[in-house]
């Protein structure tokens, strides 16, 4: 029978049937939508982000960002917190908490000021929520008294984290804004205002397009556009490299990480986890394919924990972390020269392009044979071995140590997808 | 000139994904709501969702999909004719093309075997109840496998050395390795399932031994194994072979089929005369003629089938209907055709003539008194209910000779009726 593993997380005291959230916005934006994501395996929401201030959306509002012919490699979006009445939004959270007691419902708010943050607050464990989860990441708010420009502020996070737990007892996740040089000067500001957890990131401002025929940005709003969030696959990147940051700062620590950003398979969340995040969550992903995606987040983990003998998911936490280290401290004593199979290479030379228009000119081309030969320029750096389009045709091959340098064991990978 | 292709007769006619090609292939599937291709397969195999799998990079699960939900998807992955059911029904026609689905189904199966998975296991509770399957073929094979999910001890007998039915005995390995079809019986031995190879049910043990042995239901999937020979003269020559003994020959005897460097001509228009044809070529034979008396539009074969067949250099003549087999010293020199027009004749020579002029049931009225058509197939009602109470009945034997896939759907519901008749003798036993 289908293998489920036990993949149940405590997430600040909280505990979670799995790591997998609906991230806050139009995926978890009102009680049937939550309803269905729960039947389909998600273990709680962070609701659509509610404020007093109630949004007024354009339209259309996304955008997406492809190469060779595979759209929503990124998306971009231009729409705010929830258009719905205030009431109405804690009104959903109610009766879902109701409905489902053992799913986890996360509040996410957002305040102009102080009195707005505690009241939403307050609203919000009234309704019965788990969590509560600040949004200071918004990057196109119409008012610059919430979003991200609230989020590079550590002084208005400080302030604002300490009217919300002024007024609760529930635990308060700040969520941060990627557009930032330096995440952890806020996400300190935030645990100094009383946040327990961290939650990052939200959308990257942006713009996927310009329009050559309206000489504006994508999407196309009468005639005009703006710099907008930018989300999906494509963010990925960035986001767990502020997840490696927050996790390895000393001041941060037992501080609980919650990572969002391009999540789409069990081997994206694997990657989140390894870096210490305990709670993750999904946006992009779902907007594009569904909540069923929830199935193979869930089955691929069980599988890859059943094969490599992990028995919780908290195990695999931020497994990653102490081999993540300043580049400065990198082992440069040696180069790994690439391995041609000949028997699996087709003879396309994109090895040769690459090598010689974009690194070292170390391949030469067998023209009779079409084949790569590989010449003493190589210095390792393996773009021959990202480019070739033919799996397992281009490996690591010998390692060579560079002159006078001290010869050691090497960890090597061998094994590319 | 045609590029004629040459190849061994167990090498795989057509190559098979690697991750990445797999992945590429499962990026072109628009993913769809309600998938089509789901509900055009009689088997409910749910492609629609081991390709969500493959694309959401969990081959796992797709391996788990396929293998749960049909027990034999490995065959099936290589023989379905899927233009006929989830490939014709695939959105992405809309588009270009459909999605690749059977050979996305092998790639997953083939990662079963790799990762060295075991998805089927026997199911905590028994029933104490014992059921028996006649024959081993893909009918017998799912119904089997789903008795044993539900509890039941299931005994398959197999008149055969080795289970797999026309998947073993039939199909070219070319189309059909062996090693597909044992993963499939491994995965069904998995269950619990046990199985009485080399017993003939009817001959070797009788229906009646069986019940006093405490069989409290029996599954026929005989299949259609009665040798068929056109009623002409000179049938009885030596190398004049009916389809379906000719095929087995030549499985058993990994391709030793006498025929290198000889003529064979192939009588029909079927997927068995396709077979029969592509074995004779593959296992060494210089010519290789199929005669089929009607047009090729009204042949029932499979036209994936027949252009592999005219891949490897078979020509296939239509519209000629043979009237004798003529020999000397006891073997075949040629066979004489007629034109369907009336005017035209042929005499063609040949070493070997293989006919593939249909099949039939063996007669299934030593097994039981059992009611049956007119060509002796099982006659059945709704999940394969025959006129005993403790017989079903389903796959070739009772639809006359259809798919892989059609027959694992029958032997689906087969059980399901076997599970439910079984479950109210209990319970009115029980009050
Ligand atoms: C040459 C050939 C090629 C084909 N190609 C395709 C194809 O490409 N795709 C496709 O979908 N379908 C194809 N078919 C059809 C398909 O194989 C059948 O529809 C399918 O195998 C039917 O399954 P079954 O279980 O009913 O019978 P079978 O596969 O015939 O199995 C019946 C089994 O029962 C055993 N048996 C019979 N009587 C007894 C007894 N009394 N006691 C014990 N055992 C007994 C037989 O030995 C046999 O193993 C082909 C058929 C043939 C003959
Ligand atoms: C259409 C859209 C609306 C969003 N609305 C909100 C919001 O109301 N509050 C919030 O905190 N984040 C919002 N986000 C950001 C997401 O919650 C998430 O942080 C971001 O999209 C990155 O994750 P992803 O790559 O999985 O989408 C929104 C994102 C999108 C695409
Ligand atoms: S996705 Fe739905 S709400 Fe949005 S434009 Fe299309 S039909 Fe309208
Ligand atoms: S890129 Fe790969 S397949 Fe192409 S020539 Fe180079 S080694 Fe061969
Ligand atoms: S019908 Fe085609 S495109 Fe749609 S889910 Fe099935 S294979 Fe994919």
């Amino acid at each position: 029978m289908a293998l489920r593993k036990d993949l149940s997380i405590d997430y600040l005291g909280v505990k979670c049937e799995n790591p997998f959230f609906l991230s806050s916005s139009p995926v978890g934006g009102n009680y049937d939508m939550v309803a269905k994501s729960y039947e389909a395996g998600w273990a709680g929401v962070f609701f659509k982000t509610v404020g007093i201030f109630v949004a007024d959306e354009c339209s259309p509002r996304f955008d997406n960002n492809g190469k060779e012919g595979l759209p929503w490699v990124g998306f971009k979006n231009m729409e705010q917190i929830s258009d719905k009445p205030t009431e109405l939004n804690f009104e959903y959270m109610a009766r879902l908490k109701r409905d489902y007691p053992d799913k986890v419902l996360v509040s996410t708010i957002m305040g102009s000021d102080e009195d707005e943050w505690k009241q939403l607050a307050k609203m919000s464990e009234q309704a019965g929520a788990d969590l509560i989860e600040g949004n200071f990441s918004c990057p196109q708010m119409t008012s610059h008294a919430m979003g991200s420009d609230v989020g590079s502020s550590p002084d208005l996070v400080k302030r604002y984290c300490e009217a919300v737990t002024s007024v609760t007892k529930l635990p308060f996740i700040a969520k941060m804004t990627p557009n930032i040089t330096n995440m952890n000067i806020p996400a300190r500001a935030a645990v100094q205002g009383g946040a327990k957890g961290i939650s990052a990131i939200n959308t990257i401002k942006s713009i996927t397009h310009i329009d050559p025929e309206h000489m504006t940005a994508m999407p196309v709003v009468d005639g005009k556009s703006s710099i907008s969030g930018y989300s999906g696959a494509a963010i990925r990147p960035i986001a767990l490299r502020f997840a490696a940051q927050l996790a390895q700062d000393e001041e941060l620590k037992g501080v609980e990480l919650s990572g969002i950003g391009g999540i789409e398979t069990w081997r994206d969340a694997l990657e989140f986890l390894l870096l210490g995040c305990r709670n993750l969550q999904v946006t992009t992903a779902i907007m594009q394919y569904g909540y069923r995606i929830v199935e193979d987040l869930i089955s691929g983990l069980s599988h890859f924990m059943d094969e490599r003998g992990y028995g919780r998911v908290e195990e695999l936490l931020g497994r990653a972390l102490p081999n993540i280290i300043p580049a400065e401290e990198l082992n440069r004593d040696f180069r790994i020269l690439p391995a041609f199979d000949y028997r699996k290479c087709v003879g396309c030379g994109r090895c040769y392009v690459s090598c010689f228009d974009g690194a070292h000119q170390a391949i030469d081309w067998d023209e009779k044979k079409r084949r790569p030969v590989l010449n003493d320029n190589c210095v390792g750096c393996h773009l021959c071995l990202n480019v070739c389009p033919v799996q397992a045709c281009v490996t690591p091959g010998e390692l060579r140590f560079k002159e006078g340098r001290q010869q050691g064991p090497v960890t090597m990978k061998t094994q590319y997808e | 000139m045609s590029k004629v292709a040459k190849a061994r007769y167990a090498a795989a006619a057509v190559p098979g994904f690697t991750h990445r090609t797999a992945m590429e292939e499962a990026a072109r599937c628009l993913l769809c709501h309600d998938a089509p291709c789901s509900a055009a397969c009689p088997a409910g195999t749910d492609p629609g969702r081991f390709i969500r799998s493959i694309r959401f990079r969990n081959p796992k699960g797709a391996a788990e999909t396929v293998r749960e939900n049909n027990v034999i998807g490995g065959s099936c992955a290589w023989v379905c004719p899927y233009d006929n059911f989830c490939e014709e029904a695939c959105s992405r026609c809309g588009i270009d093309r459909p999605i690749e689905i059977g050979r996305l189904q092998r790639y997953v199966v083939e990662q079963e075997q790799v990762q060295k998975m075991k998805i089927l296991k026997p199911p905590a509770k028994k029933k104490g109840v014992k059921v028996a399957c006649v024959g081993a073929g893909p009918a017998s094979l799912a119904c089997a496998a789903e008795l044993a999910k539900a509890g039941y001890a299931v005994t398959i007998f197999e008149a055969e050395e080795k289970a797999g039915g026309v998947l073993t005995y039939g199909i070219t390995p070319a189309r059909l390795p062996q090693g597909v079809v044992d993963q499939d019986v491994a995965a069904i031995r998995g269950l619990g399932v046990r199985f009485a190879l080399h017993t003939r049910v009817g001959a070797d043990i009788s229906l009646d031994a069986l019940r006093e042995q405490g069989f409290a239901a029996f599954f026929l999937g005989a299949g259609l194994w009665k040798a068929q020979l056109p009623d002409i003269e000179g049938t009885d020559l030596a190398g004049v072979y009916a389809a379906s003994g000719f095929l087995k020959t030549a499985r058993e005897s990994r391709g030793r089929t006498g025929l290198a460097g000889k003529r064979a001509v192939v009588v029909g228009g079927g997927d068995v005369a396709m077979d029969c044809a592509t074995t004779a070529k593959l296992t060494g034979a210089a010519h290789v003629a199929v005669y089929y008396r009607r047009t090729l539009e009204e042949a029932p074969a499979n036209m994936r089938e027949i252009q592999y067949a005219l891949s490897l250099g078979i020509s296939i003549v239509t519209n000629f209907a043979p009237v004798r087999c003529v020999g000397a010293d006891g073997k075949l020199q040629y066979v004489e055709f007629k034109g369907r027009d009336g005017n035209s004749s042929a005499q063609v020579a040949a070493d070997a003539a293989v006919f593939a002029i249909g099949q039939a049931p063996q007669d299934m009225r030593q097994l039981a008194d059992l009611s049956l058509t007119e060509k002796g197939t099982v006659k059945t009602r709704s999940g394969g209910k025959t006129n005993l109470p403790d017989v079903f009945a389903a796959g070739d034997v009772a639809n006359g000779g259809k798919t892989v896939v059609e027959a694992v759907a029958e032997g689906k519901k087969a059980a399901a009726a076997i599970c439910k008749r079984l479950d109210a003798l209990h319970e009115g036993r029980g009050k």
